[in-house]
């Protein structure tokens, strides 16, 4: 009897948690079904949530505290996330005559189609090499009206064969930002794609 | 449903002339001092959101509109908030503080339709409205989820803190709308701005709102029809009942005297709705402007923003011409150089681009994304 409704919570917790996936801390290949390759050197859960047909997110305690979403090789003509009205409400697609210099925006005006972000403001924007390719990296912050939290994001994003390839990290500015960009930092600078 | 709500307040008639009013309200009854308690704790909150927009001149700009528009002796009590959200928007809580969105600020063409729509709100405190559907839909058992669907339908997004609000109080139901539409026009009538604004505030949303249908290609709603969750009467009705309650009240519409009281935040307010995509809307609201003030520096690089951003390449070309003509215009922001100079090299006019881009870093060598920027420029050859 006892072992019956072992079984049977266990059949009621097992379905959430086989939505999910531990990430271990060794090298990971084939992120967001991509070519994007990292090594972690902690663990991290993926999610099996996509907002879009080429994101993949990972998180350390839940996507509200800290975030980061791998876009694996968006092609021209798509859009960044899942839309939601494509006829009332389009999301922005990728060109594929895109600069580096648009990828920072193209991200913002998404957010602001989309996601319900009405106040974002991207702030550093710098020439990196990630994975041997020319990309950008780019801080930014953002508020999100109906939960009114001011979040700080930081992205790197490349443009390589046409496609975009996009990683950003973001938590809430008040201490989970601060607390886990040393890990996101460490992720990217093992990122390969 | 929104009327079995409001019912009881349906039924009082709507007052001939300004009713008098009694400065310094406090809630009167159980119910009204619940309400109160509750909103007011809200309105703590909202003072700490992080999309309040902190301008004392714009601040100052659209109380003194509101007091123009119902007169000294009401605004005094009202707690203004103005807050960053892109869509045409305000709000009015049951204890006196107004919630007043910058997509409205950017689409009033004139201080007489801010103070139209100002005057509508405040029409809903005077009247008390909030407290009538309160007190109807307590009574009612299934209430809070009927307040819930309303409240989701309405749309009126003011952040988490008063997003319960926006729920429970903020639904007015459409003959209570209809009725503050009423009072609105009664302040504007003893105002000096002239009552036929009211119905020009919803006749230019419709113009918007075809201009993002066509370009987005999809049948615009005629806004006849207030569907059965709508809360608000349906904005060509709207247009029609106010332009007929307006009759003949002249007065002058104050349009220079908006356009200087944004002149701080016009800017940034077009670079927010120019990011939402909505291209046929913006170049709808960008034309409007310049239709008021001829094309300044500031509306020519909007528009080439607005270009560029869609990026076909007809788009391009058009985007650096329009970013020229602002240049010439003067005085543009240093942005201008930045987005001609992004708009050429995407044309594959690599030369001009790196001079105009050039030019950007000369003006403006602090620039968050200087460096990236400089990464397109190659490097003079000593």
């Amino acid at each position: 009897m006892k072992f019956r409704s072992a079984l049977l919570l266990f059949a009621v917790t097992a379905a959430p948690a086989l939505a999910n996936s531990l990430i271990p801390a060794q090298p990971v290949a084939g992120i967001a079904r991509s070519s994007f390759a990292a090594r972690p050197e902690g663990e991290w859960n993926r999610l099996s949530m996509r907002p879009g047909k080429r994101v993949e997110t990972w998180t350390l305690d839940g996507p509200l505290l800290n975030s980061v979403r791998f876009f694996g090789g968006v092609l021209p003509g798509e859009p960044l996330l899942r839309e939601a009205d494509k006829k009332r409400a389009p999301l922005p697609k990728v060109q594929a005559d895109m600069l580096i210099t648009d990828v920072p925006a193209l991200l913002e005006n998404t957010y602001r189609a989309q996601q319900s972000v009405s106040r974002m403001e991207i702030e550093a924007q710098e020439p990196v090499r990630i994975g041997g390719a020319a990309a950008v990296r780019f801080a930014y912050r953002f508020v999100r009206h109906e939960t009114d939290v001011e979040r700080r994001g930081e992205a790197v994003g490349a443009i390589k064969g046409g496609k975009l390839y996009l990683v950003t990290f973001e938590a809430p500015a008040l201490h989970f930002f601060e607390k886990d960009l040393p890990k996101f930092r460490q992720l990217v600078a093992t990122l390969t794609f | 449903m929104a009327a079995m709500l409001a019912g009881k307040a349906v039924a009082a008639p709507l007052p001939s002339a300004l009713p008098p009013y009694s400065a310094a309200y406090e809630p009167r009854t159980v119910d009204e001092r619940g309400l109160w308690m509750q909103v007011d704790e809200a309105e703590k909150q909202l003072r700490a959101s992080n999309l309040l927009i902190a301008d004392p001149t714009l601040g100052a700009h659209v109380r003194r509109v509101l007091c123009r528009t119902v007169g000294e002796d009401r605004c005094g009590s009202v707690r203004l908030y103005l807050l960053e959200l892109p869509g045409f928007n305000a709000a009015m809580m049951p204890n006196g503080a107004m919630l007043v969105h910058s997509g409205l600020l950017l689409r009033t063409r004139s201080e007489a339709e801010l103070g139209a729509v100002l005057g509508h709100e405040f029409a809903h405190f005077e009247l008390r409205h909030s407290l009538a559907g309160f007190a109807r839909a307590r009574s009612a058992t299934d209430a809070i989820a009927w307040i819930s669907v309303l409240g989701a339908a309405s749309g009126a997004n003011v952040g988490a803190s008063v997003q319960l609000l926006a729920g429970a109080f903020f639904t007015f139901s459409r003959a209570l709308e209809k009725q503050a539409d009423l009072l609105g026009l009664q302040y504007l009538r003893a105002s000096p701005y002239p009552a036929g604004a009211a119905s020009e505030v919803w006749a230019h949303l419709l113009q918007e709102q075809a201009a993002t249908a066509l370009e987005r290609k999809y049948k615009p709603n005629r806004g006849r029809a207030a569907g059965f969750f709508d809360s608000h009467p349906a904005p060509a009705d709207r247009a029609d009942y106010l332009r007929a309650a307006a009759g003949d009240d002249p007065g002058d519409a104050a349009v220079a005297g908006h356009r200087d009281g944004m002149a701080m935040v016009r800017l940034p307010l077009l670079m927010a709705q120019v990011k939402t995509g909505d291209f046929g809307g913006t170049a709808y609201l960008i034309d409007a402007l310049a239709a008021q003030s001829g094309w300044t520096a500031e509306l020519l690089f909007a528009r080439a923003e607005l270009y560029r951003q869609r990026g076909n390449p007809r788009d391009l070309a058009t985007a650096a011409q329009l970013y020229a003509d602002a240049i010439r215009a003067g005085p543009a922001p240093p942005e201008a150089h930045r987005g001609l100079g992004l708009a050429l090299l995407r044309s594959g006019d690599a030369a001009g681009g790196r001079v105009a881009l050039a030019e950007y870093l000369r003006l403006k060598p602090d620039a968050g994304d200087a460096r990236l920027i400089a990464s397109l420029v190659p490097e003079d050859k000593p």
